[in-house]
């Protein structure tokens, strides 16, 4: 009993710490969730308290916008995107760690440079290529530009230098021929890795709203966060409807990112010892 | 070993300009299959109509608002289908940002084919645009549409070097709308701030503030505000020959030195986004508003606050000459694209609803468009009284005060302008900057940014 | 001999891994960027353009919003950077304890922000921090502040504004990295470190960091990247505003092209500048931390 509450007391300072940082960051998510239960006019009174307007909010978001293709949209492409990006640049990632040399190293180095260069600047080029080889309003345009991801061959390269070669020589001596070891040995290892990645990746492209914005001007290829950014846009703003569209925007990253969590951790326990 | 590496990048971007190299030899090939680019019809009447017929029958659009010009094509789509039952619409909502970038990909790159038919404008930016994209858009001078009919300020704000290039929409003439029920909790009515000036305005203002704690107006930072009062008395921030003219100015000074005044005094707040800037009059944190009078749409969306409204014109600017109580704010075109296959059928499209149907613009008024085309404020519904705003006939005042707008020079670099002035009212306002060093600053950065092109 | 064909054989097939990766970025970045390069050397209005050499890249030096828009790019970059990674650790090392309850919850509460998008989390600071958001009613009722304050319509508020809500979306971001990073850290270290006497804050310092050093350098880099490039915050959530005083470089560049009379040849320049900046600072933490022992 005695030792409980000392040790209750010596973490005090931490949880402390630890419950407001987490209430600054959840706190206007809170109010997002309170926003999409209310009126329009309460919201912008700054009301915390959940309303019953959800439903009406349901109404009017269904009714003046298309959201279910727009959802289906954005789910494909995310799904799409993710998973062949995972493959590509996983794959790659690993090839330039377990295989490093000077050369891969100093194309590895230029790669790292492709990831600085601004959108903004290289966007009209883009543009002019997509648009000879007719890859507008199209899917794999949308995922082309993500595919190959520094942010991702970075993170396996790094993430690599954890797997121990042992594993590799000892598959090699069994007579395990190289693509082997990478998929029976590399990626079940990897998991947590892959997990990391996977919830980035599907953010990243859940979220791609400049992007999507310039390359598809349909309205039947359009994406669920082209839509949110159009509401705010008009003469007219329906604060109620628009926070349930931000809340509906976040939910899918959020979900992914609880899915993900526990093999995440799972992953992270077993991952080096193997 | 740095050689090699170079080697194999160049033998990498080889074959890949060998790839989009390919892609854009079959790209050559489905261009020259498709339809031949019609030349601009001679002449118009029949010759037009028989043209509009033939080609294809849907046209593809561009524009952003939902309740409000997306509603306003569609209206008219339907009026138009009574008579054409073919035509089609294909509306896409695109914000006017993503248009602008759009219109520039499209045009660096020539792929044109990419754009719609129809796009629409803002009326600040359609000369910037025309100047910047002359490829993009159809030279409508020759199409025989009746712009005689349109009120002629509106019309030149779409045309270049006597060309014209858009068919004009929306009305963009400004408004002051106050809470009336908050005035006269500080003793005042709608006349004490009609037809009266700017410093008038900012003693009752802050009159206003000290009773009842509203500040009297809110804005999306300066930019519309400056504007409007700009343009009251014919202001523009360039000489007649396009050149900068922001430090020997005497309507952007007394224009810059009042609003100085209005936020020091806490009676104008600076809002940096759109919602924010609504959001302030539909709870009645801000007790009234000003700016083009598609403002009224927002107004009316706080429906609680029915009856409690009324506007009137505006202040005018002290001891300038040319002040007057009228000005405009926003308001757009629309263009047709050197990529719409049947010019001739948007013309006509245009000619029959846009410029030439009462029901139309009756039926689109309750969003708060308002027409530039003059026929129409003959119909029956301009001169109803509105319920909202407390019974006045609005729509009937707005028309009115559009008569009396004076005409104004925007210029190519209205945008540029803009931006610099509001950096110049930042640097006066928040870091004590005085005017005229200001200003003179900015005038160098504009003309720096008009210079080299 | 044959050793050494096996060894060649295994680097052909590092080769082999690495190519669609390569190849892709060759095709949709180096290609463009190529192109972009070529455009910065041009100069006219809109898509009019003529030959120019160098001038766009004199008019930077030139021009007073260039100046100013770099400056508060490097500020956010020098304050919000620091900040997420040192609170990034932090949190890292205290959600790393076995022992703590709640641990799920705090972490997931501090990376949910990172799953909203930027649009959105615009909207939702832009109401908080409004004249009559959540902030200035609760500070008012404190009797901190006697009015509302404007945030978002001064200079220096609206930038901090900027700041707060880079670090609000990023840290939980950074933090997973350090967690992840914590993980690969075999616990038999700290525990020979205790057996040697070593107490917390030592083994922090010589056996965490040390150890968090590939991590750190990797999320600084991503850190500083981005902060190079910040572009939605300064759009959606200020506009640039109050005049430019927020207006980060990469929106201007935007400006440059989509907002103002377009200068597309001057955008492509900034851009540029902006990637030899990334370059250079990149370049300079490879080369302090990224050394193989």
């Amino acid at each position: 009993m005695n030792k409980t509450a000392k040790r209750l007391l010596r973490r005090a300072p931490k949880n402390i710490l630890l419950s407001m940082i987490s209430l600054f960051c959840v706190f206007p998510l809170f109010w997002v969730i309170v926003a999409a239960t209310n009126k329009s006019v309460d919201i912008l009174r700054g009301t915390l308290v959940p309303g019953g307007y959800l439903l009406e909010n349901w109404k009017t978001l269904v009714s003046t916008y298309a959201i279910g293709p727009a959802l289906l949209n954005s789910v494909k492409y995310s799904v799409v995107t993710t998973f062949v990006s995972l493959v590509v640049s996983s794959i790659a990632g690993y090839g330039f760690e377990i295989y490093h040399d000077k050369h891969k190293d100093h194309v590895f180095a230029g790669l790292m440079l492709t990831m600085m260069i601004p959108f903004t600047a290289t966007m009209i080029p883009l543009y002019q290529m997509y648009s000879k080889l007719h890859l507008l309003d199209t899917t794999l345009g949308f995922i082309l530009p993500s595919i190959s991801s520094v942010f991702l061959i970075m993170l396996f390269r790094q993430n690599s230098r954890a797997f121990p070669m042992e594993i590799v020589e000892a598959a090699r001596i069994d007579g395990e021929n190289e693509l082997g070891i990478f998929f029976k040995m590399y990626v079940p290892t990897m998991k947590a890795t892959y997990a990391a990645g996977m919830t980035i990746t599907f953010m990243n492209a859940w979220n791609n709203y400049m992007w999507a914005k310039l390359i598809m001007s349909d309205d039947t290829t359009q994406t669920f966060p082209m839509l949110v950014a159009n509401m705010t846009s008009g003469h007219y703003i329906d604060y109620g409807q628009l926070m349930l569209a931000v809340l509906i925007s976040t939910l899918p990253t959020v979900i992914v990112f609880f899915a993900l969590q526990r093999s995440f951790v799972e992953g992270m326990t077993g991952a080096v010892k193997g | 070993m740095k050689k090699r590496i170079l080697a194999m990048l160049l033998t990498g971007v080889m074959a890949a300009t060998l790839l989009t190299g390919c892609g854009s030899s079959t790209d050559t090939v489905g261009t020259d299959t498709e339809t031949e680019t019609e030349e601009p019809a001679e002449g118009s009447g029949d010759d037009a109509v028989d043209a509009a017929a033939e080609g294809p029958q849907t046209l593809k659009v561009w524009c952003w608002d939902p309740t409000y010009n997306i509603n306003a094509l569609n209206v008219a789509a339907d009026i138009y289908r009574e008579e054409h039952p073919n035509f089609e619409l294909d509306v896409e909502e695109i914000d006017s940002e993503s248009i602008s970038a759009k219109l520039a990909t499209a045009s660096t790159s020539g792929e044109l084919d990419t754009l719609p038919d129809i796009i629409l404008f803002d009326d600040t930016g359609f000369q910037k645009n025309v100047i910047s994209y002359p490829e993009i858009f159809t030279d409508l001078t020759d199409y025989g549409f009746n712009y005689e009919e349109f009120s002629p300020g509106k019309v030149g704000m779409s045309s270049v070097d006597g060309r014209n290039y858009g068919i004009p929409f929306d009305s963009g003439t400004a408004i002051a709308c106050y809470r009336t029920d908050i005035l006269e909790q500080a003793g005042y009515t709608i006349d004490d701030f009609t037809d009266i000036t700017w410093e008038d305005w900012i003693e009752k203002a802050k009159h206003v503030l000290d009773v009842t704690g509203c500040p009297l107006l809110n804005g999306l930072s300066c930019y519309n505000q400056i504007t409007i009062m700009l343009q009251s008395a014919g202001g523009s921030f360039f000489n007649e020959d396009g050149t900068a003219n922001l430090t020997d100015n005497a309507v952007l000074k007394k224009t810059i030195e009042l609003y100085t005044e209005m936020v020091e005094a806490g009676v104008y707040t600076e809002e940096t986004g759109w919602d924010t800037y609504i959001g302030g009059m539909n709870t009645g944190r801000i007790a009234g508003a000003m700016n083009g009078c598609w403002i009224m749409s927002s107004i009316r969306s706080a429906e609680d606050q029915s009856g409690k409204w009324q506007i009137t014109n505006l202040p005018s600017l002290d001891g300038i000459e040319g002040a007057t109580n009228y000005s405009s704010q926003g308001g757009s075109s629309w263009a047709i694209t050197t990529s719409c296959e049947n010019p001739e059928l948007a013309v006509d499209f245009f000619k029959s609803t846009f410029g030439g149907s009462t029901a139309l613009y009756d039926e689109i008024l309750s969003t708060g468009a308002i027409s530039t085309w003059l026929p129409a404020s003959n119909g029956e519904k301009y001169t109803v009284p509105d319920e909202f705003f407390s019974e006045q006939p609005v729509f009937a005042m707005i028309t009115a005060y559009s008569g009396n707008v004076p005409e104004c020079y925007v210029g190519t670099y209205f945008q540029n302008a803009m931006m610099d002035v509001a950096n110049a009212v930042t640097e006066i306002i928040y870091s004590g900057t005085d005017m005229d060093s200001a200003l003179s600053a900015a005038q160098d950065t504009l003309t720096f940014e008009m210079s080299q092109q | 001999m044959k050793k050494a064909s096996v060894k060649m054989r295994q680097n052909m097939t590092g080769w082999v891994f690495v190519t669609p990766a390569v190849v892709l970025l060759i095709v949709l970045s180096i290609i463009p960027l190529v192109k972009a390069f070529l455009l910065s050397l041009q100069t006219g209005r809109g898509s009019n353009l003529t030959w120019a050499g160098l001038s766009n890249y004199v008019r930077m030096l030139q021009d007073p919003t260039f100046k100013q828009t770099i400056i508060t790019t490097f500020e956010y970059m020098v304050f919000s950077v620091p900040i997420m990674i040192i609170l990034g650790i932090i949190l890292a090392v205290l959600l790393n304890d076995q022992m703590l309850k709640l641990k799920g919850i705090y972490r997931t509460c501090i990376f949910l922000p990172a799953a909203v998008s930027l649009v959105a989390s615009a909207v939702i600071f832009r109401s908080l921090f409004a004249m009559d958001g959540f902030v200035n009613t609760v500070l008012v009722g404190m009797g901190i502040l006697d009015t509302p304050y404007n945030f978002l319509g001064h200079p220096t508020s609206a930038r901090i504004i900027i700041i707060i809500m880079r670090i609000w979306r990023w840290l939980g971001y950074q933090m997973i990295f350090f967690l992840a990073g914590l993980q690969n850290i075999d616990a038999s270290m700290y525990e020979a470190a205790k057996i040697d006497g070593a107490n917390k804050w030592q083994s922090f310092w010589r056996i965490t960091l040390p150890m968090l050093k590939p991590m750190i350098l990797f999320t600084t880099v991503m850190a500083i990247n981005s902060a190079l490039q910040v572009y939605d915050e300064s759009v959606n959530l200020t506009n640039g505003g109050p005049g430019f005083s927020s207006m980060s470089l990469a929106h201007y560049v935007y400006n440059t092209s989509f907002v103002n009379v377009p200068n597309f040849g001057y955008s492509c320049a900034m851009g540029m500048l902006i990637l030899l900046m990334a370059a250079i600072i990149t370049f300079v933490q490879m080369k302090v931390g990224d050394k193989r022992e």
